[in-house]
């Protein structure tokens, strides 16, 4: 229960800022500007693929508008993510309230979820805020629906993952400007592994395997493989042990 | 058995030793002072105790849980306020109150909230944002935090630090109130009057070592430090008070006044002797300052 009772705090006090407010709208200026250029695009595109009978077959929503959508907003939130979990636990150092939940009668574990949890239910406010501007395909179009569920799938396994991230650094550095520095710069090199695929031989394979693209791809074409959410479920739980390690070790310090 | 057993605690900071193999014990319904210059391990020690630090050697045992082992149940029964009280200034004080007794597995969060903030008296403030109130009831959100789930053992370390007198006077009533509810209550502190006027038990640390442990009265006998000022011939009033039987040292602090130390209350026999010379001033040092000076003397 103490787990809720935390990530709860965590969100509130995201949305007691004004940062965190003004992060939202920014982050749905954004959303909504890349939807409607992609849309307008995709329909433009269509248009004129409307006299050329043999393209005209190949352009789908999912793979032609959903994908690059998605793709999109996940570069977004790799940057926003960084911000969000930045002062997970650097700020509880800093003000000293991390004596409150040491002393506290709940573990070291429900402690780092709690914090995980509470971060990402922000993430989740954000996306839930776009959740129309696909939704009005429904009416005037006829999407994927498992499409969507993916992309909004990845999108959270993706900030899920950064954030754990963020939150392993904001364990280890008082200074959230250190712990902003390191989680970007870390997420950007986790997303452009991904590129690592373009050249052969194992090595291509081993970076393409670490890095995020390659494991949302499979949610965005609707083909999820196991190794997709072992990948995700892997890095939130080691990023998780790595910060849990480190909250135990501020009782040895 | 006592609320409070500590054995042998040792807490060391790298190569630094904050606190050396301290024991001691509290039974239920005392109010222990902790006493100590500043770096003397109070704090450490507290915070072993609250379970936010952990020990290098050494057993903490509260209400026959040991904190290494079961945390959890130590927690549940103990209340810690730290000397900056850990705050949440973005929330209201009402907020804040209950999220401390959730955390802290209340029953009943609303109402634990509610009985705390009239336990210290911020009823009037619970609608208003932390960030917004002045040092004494930001101090009062910390004990109510610490009181929140009514724990068998409270400690406080320095509660009083930073405050005005009256504000002073404000908590150490609410401390006496509480301690008279069957809280065991142990308190940190280097303001004397403070602990002579709340405790039972004294124990002085220095250096990370207890160096006395007593009651209040065995510690506090008033009289043995005297200093009298006279007008006239204090010189020879020295040698008659050095004559005295029990008197360990005669000083002279300036020209005319006099400090005399003994083993007994010297205020009547200093004061017999003096007459004569044209008493100016007499005072009786309580003898919890003189032995807090004496013990933690740096040598």
């Amino acid at each position: 229960m103490s787990v809720f009772h935390i990530a709860w705090r965590e969100l509130a006090s995201i949305l007691n800022t004004a940062v965190g407010w003004l992060v939202l709208a920014g982050f749905l200026v954004i959303a909504g500007f890349f939807w409607s250029s992609m849309v307008s695009f995709y329909v433009t595109q269509s248009t004129d693929l409307l006299t050329n009978p043999y393209a005209g077959a190949q352009m789908n929503l999912s793979d032609h508008l959903l994908a690059p959508y998605f793709g999109n907003v996940a570069v977004v939130l790799l940057m926003i993510c960084p911000a969000i979990s930045m002062r997970l636990f650097s700020e509880e150092v800093r003000q000293r309230t991390m004596e409150l939940l040491l002393t506290a009668p709940v573990s070291t574990a429900s402690i780092v979820a709690g914090k995980l949890l509470g971060a990402l239910g922000f993430v989740a406010l954000m996306l839930a805020s776009t959740l129309h501007l696909p939704l009005t395909l429904m009416v005037w179009g006829s999407p994927d629906v498992g499409v969507l569920i993916g992309g909004y799938a990845s999108l959270m396994l993706v900030s899920a993952t950064i954030l754990a991230m963020g939150m392993m650094f904001s364990a280890m550095t008082a200074n959230q400007v250190v712990a902003v520095v390191l989680t970007f710069g870390s997420a950007l090199v986790l997303w452009v592994l991904g590129w690592a695929g373009s050249g052969d031989g194992a090595t291509a394979e081993v970076l393409t395997g670490l890095g995020l693209l390659d494991h949302v791809q499979g949610f965005l074409t609707g083909a999820v493989k196991l190794s997709d959410l072992v990948y995700f479920a892997a890095m939130i739980g080691f990023f998780s042990l790595a910060t849990h390690q480190r909250v135990e070790g501020y009782r040895w310090r | 058995m006592p609320i409070l057993q500590v054995e042998s605690l040792t807490r060391a900071y790298g190569a630094t030793v904050a606190v050396r193999d301290v024991s001691f014990s509290v039974e239920e319904g005392e109010i222990v002072g902790f006493l100590g210059p500043n770096g003397a391990g109070k704090t450490s020690t507290m915070r072993v105790i609250a379970g936010s630090l952990g020990a290098t050697q050494g057993r903490v045992i509260v209400g026959g849980f040991d904190v290494a082992t079961q945390p959890a149940a130590v927690k549940r029964i103990v209340g810690y306020m730290p000397e900056t009280p850990p705050l949440y200034v973005d929330m209201t004080v009402r907020s804040f109150l209950r999220f401390c007794a959730r955390i802290k597995a209340v029953s009943d969060p609303a109402g634990a909230a509610e009985r705390a903030m009239r336990r210290v008296g911020l009823s009037e403030v619970a609608h208003r944002v932390i960030d917004h109130l002045s040092k004494g009831y930001r101090q009062r959100v910390g004990l109510a935090a610490a009181l929140v789930h009514d724990p068998r053992l409270l400690i406080l370390d320095e509660p009083a630090s930073g405050l005005d007198p009256k504000q002073r006077v404000e908590i150490r009533s609410l401390v006496q109130e509480l301690a008279g509810g069957h809280v065991t209550v142990v308190l940190s502190t280097h303001v004397l009057p403070e602990v002579e006027q709340l405790c039972t038990r004294v124990i002085i640390v220095n250096r990370g070592r207890i160096v006395a442990q007593d009651r209040m009265e065995a510690l506090s006998e008033p009289g043995r430090v005297v200093t009298v000022e006279v007008r006239r011939d204090a010189e020879r009033l020295a040698a008659a008070i050095g004559a005295l039987d029990g008197v360990t040292e005669v000083e002279a602090l300036r020209p005319g006044a006099l400090r005399v130390v003994g083993a007994r209350d010297l205020r009547e026999d200093v004061a017999d002797l003096a007459a004569p010379f044209g008493i100016l001033e007499l005072t009786g040092r309580r003898g919890l300052e003189e032995a807090f000076l004496r013990l933690t003397r740096e040598d």
